[in-house]
């Protein structure tokens, strides 16, 4: 079923020709492809898998190999969970809602995925119930529980925060479960995020331009790779709580797989070298043909991911961040009409990417950082590193995707019968402190983000930015799974900076995303 | 409105009893910020006593002046350059802005763009894209100390009611240099609260506990640091005497 051969997408690459493709080993499917945990395969050099847009492709740099006893394929915790279970090929490294409910349909829930540890609402509730899973079910969202007050990232004990949180609404009930709530014998604060691509880490993970012994944006000093004592880039998490590939496993080895003992050194270094070396984007675009045929497709593909500089800046006009060739704006021979006209859209949602600009405005870490409130500026400003999008520096801030007012909330009214699955947390900034800047001294967040790890008031709502890449094959987007689609993200930016895109700018913007 | 208040409240008189800043020729005002658009980036602009001062334009973190923000009034702090307008505003020189951390959501100007205002020259950096390098280059490296190594002391100074930001780093990049090329094994960091007497006479000073926070906060950014250190000793001045700018600081002494 995984390798299974798909006619349409078949018959679509010999279309195209095979030369940019490698048809010679890369391995097309069909369709919905589901990795178990342990059931040992081949993962061949060059994977490709279609999904709604195109086609995504995932290459291994070292080259194939078999997952048979490999320690990221293999369930080595205790609730039969290995990591690939939430990191899938299919989904682009990370795990669409789509498979999620492909899984739970096929299994009854039974599958790990939906471990009660943190693949329901709440360890608490009757794990055999559809509605104790939701959050997962609705918006691939997973449990993350964080103690309160943080732990002190540089030593022992608790850092003492600069607010109090409270508990406003608690759909999921495990903020305020007696045992694994707020007011239990250890503290918890629950949240609920998405799993994040573990695909192209090394630019996630670099120590280039940006990475030093302080954070950019606020000078507090950096968390340090435990093995080296270098300074990390601190963009694994969405909250930035982990220093490096290492660390970040042997947290997920505890907290996801429920490991009854340490992962061993050769795990250790199984997990790592798989995740140095593994490369996601996609290949073809469903309408545009492969994105690696003719000029300047060096944007696009794995591969081009794999030799590109790690990093970098990519926000000016000698490195771009995504390096689409302006011979994608003219018909190039070859290409039937409609490939033509895509690839054109592709290169225009490129353009405005990195020229349209609009004020960007309240967003903590971005206009407090020597821009000023408002700055006139570009998608490109802070999604700036070459290939990836993702912040070069370390790269947590607040646009407003879990604080409110921007958060998405179901609208309250008498004829309105759906309920908000998100938990609302109350944050008061004490009074010793500076507010936050763009909210006060009480902001309302369905996830505190950065500050449930630094107790920062100024970090309340601050979420480490995600890639750009596989867009197309994860869904939904955002920490909080609130953007469904794709054009829900360029929605949310269009609402939260009043950019006023055409509806040509938002086709243009979604269809370059997605060819990502 | 409160930029308002701001403005009814200058007066003449005060203007007479605030003999230090304008015995320097300099202004220091709390006011709203105000931002307007032109053709290429923004420029910030600040009205008071019925005149509207042009502060700088939006470029990069590696600027000297960083835009302050709507939402929040700014302490302004610079001297008048007569005759010389950008955006329509006068030009200050020498010209300090700090944030103030209330939020004031009456500060909400946002002037559209007019041909009359335009630039008239090239800012060092666009609104989009860079040429590829910084708006302004960092400055050159002092030459690496020489034997014998002797105690020196660095001040880094912050916006009013500030500490350790976004361009602390930076402004430690000497600080942490001349450390280890001398092997300090002492650290002596003492934080420093100020006070700044407005141009309408009003002494604005920054709040209790400020001077022991950039201590705190700056001998924090050196723990672990430098293998050599043993000894990081935190000194806090909380008085707060009306002064300017330098005195909203630490002042660094590296031990060799």
């Amino acid at each position: 079923m995984r390798f299974g051969a798909s006619l349409a997408m078949t018959a679509a690459l010999l279309t195209l020709g095979a030369a940019g493709l490698h048809a010679q080993d890369s391995v097309p499917s069909g369709g919905r492809a589901w990795w178990d945990p342990g059931e040992g395969a081949s993962f061949p050099q060059r994977l490709d898998y279609d999904n709604p847009t195109g086609t995504l492709r995932l290459f291994n740099r070292d080259g194939a190999f078999e997952t048979a006893g490999h320690a990221f394929f293999e369930p080595i915790g205790t609730n039969g969970r290995a990591c690939v279970s939430c990191h899938q090929p299919a989904d682009g490294m990370s795990l669409s809602v789509r498979t999620i409910r492909e899984r739970w349909q096929a299994t009854g829930g039974t599958d790990p995925i939906f471990a009660a540890i943190d693949g329901a609402n709440c360890p608490s509730l009757p794990q055999a119930e559809e509605a104790s899973h939701s959050l997962l079910l609705q918006r691939g969202l997973f449990r993350i529980a964080m103690p309160w007050p943080p732990r002190n990232p540089f030593g022992e004990g608790a850092i003492e925060p600069e607010f109090d949180i409270e508990v406003v609404r608690d759909p999921a009930t495990c903020n305020l479960d007696p045992q694994y709530g707020l007011a239990s014998a250890n503290p918890t604060v629950s949240v609920y995020r998405r799993p994040r691509v573990v695909g192209n880490l090394p630019y996630v993970a670099h120590t280039n331009f940006g990475v030093g012994p302080f954070v950019g944006k606020t000078g507090e000093p950096t968390l340090r790779d435990p093995a080296t004592g270098l300074p990390t880039s601190m963009n694994l998490m969405a909250d930035a709580r982990t220093a490096t590939l290492a660390t970040q496993a042997a947290d997920a080895g505890i907290t996801h797989l429920e490991l009854a003992t340490a992962m061993t050194p050769q795990q250790h270094a199984e997990i790592d070298r798989f995740e140095q070396q593994l490369f996601v984007a996609q290949a073809a675009h469903g309408t545009g043909g492969s994105l690696l045929l003719g000029e300047g497709g060096k944007a696009f593909g794995p591969e081009n991911l794999a030799a590109g500089d790690v990093g970098v800046l990519g926000n000016n006009t000698t490195r771009w961040v995504f390096p689409v060739d302006p011979a994608w704006a003219t018909p190039q021979p070859g290409l039937t009409d409609e490939q033509n006209e895509m690839r054109a859209s592709i290169f225009r949602g490129q353009q405005i990417f990195h020229f349209r600009t609009f004020w960007i405005r309240d967003s903590m870490h971005l206009n407090t950082v020597g821009l000023g409130n408002p700055t006139k500026r570009t998608c490109a400003t802070c999604h700036g590193m070459h290939m990836t999008g993702l912040d070069t520096v370390n790269g947590w801030m607040d646009i407003g995707t879990t604080n409110l007012p921007w958060a998405r909330e179901v609208p309250l009214n008498p004829w309105n019968d759906e309920q908000e699955v998100m938990p609302l947390f109350k944050i008061t900034c004490h009074d010793d402190v500076a507010p936050h800047p763009f909210l006060g001294r009480v902001i309302y967040t369905q996830d505190p983000g950065r500050a449930l790890v630094s107790g920062k008031c100024y970090d309340v709502g601050a979420i480490v930015m995600q890639q750009f890449r596989g867009l197309a094959a994860r869904a939904p987007y955002f920490s909080n799974g609130s953007a469904s689609d794709i054009d829900e993200i360029v929605d949310f930016y269009d609402r939260r900076y009043n950019i006023q895109y055409t509806r040509q700018e938002r086709t243009d913007l979604a269809n370059f995303l997605g060819s990502l | 409105m409160a930029r308002n208040l701001a403005t009814a409240s200058l007066s003449l008189a005060a203007l007479a009893l605030a003999p230090s800043a304008a015995a320097q020729g300099r202004l220091a005002f709390v006011s709203c910020p105000i931002v307007r658009d032109t053709s290429s980036v923004p420029c910030w602009l600040s009205e008071y006593d019925g005149e509207l001062y042009y502060l700088g334009i939006q470029t990069d973190v590696s600027a000297e002046f960083n835009p302050p923000w709507l939402g929040h009034m700014a302490l302004v702090e610079g001297a008048p350059k007569a005759g010389n307008r950008i955006c329509g505003g006068l030009v200050l020189d020498d010209v300090k802005v700090s944030v103030m951390p209330e939020l004031s959501p009456e500060c909400d100007t946002v002037l559209m763009a007019e041909e009359r205002y335009e630039l008239g020259f090239e800012p060092p950096r666009p609104p989009g894209p860079s040429g590829g390098r910084l708006a302004f280059s960092p400055p050159a490296a002092p030459p690496p100390p020489e034997p014998p190594f002797v105690a020196q002391t660095f001040d880094v100074y912050f916006p009013f009611e500030t500490s350790v930001n976004f361009k602390t780093p930076n402004a430690l990049q000497a600080v942490l240099a001349y450390a280890e090329a001398v092997g300090a094994t002492r650290i002596e960091v003492t934080g420093h609260r100020a006070a700044v007497r407005l141009s309408d006479g009003t002494v604005l000073e920054e709040q209790p506990g400020m001077a022991a926070r950039r201590a705190r906060e700056v001998a924090g950014m050196f723990r672990g640091l430098i293998p050599t250190v043993e000894r990081i000793d935190q000194v806090v001045d909380e008085s707060a005497e009306p002064g300017d700018w330098r005195d909203r600081k630490v002042a660094i002494t590296i031990y060799p």
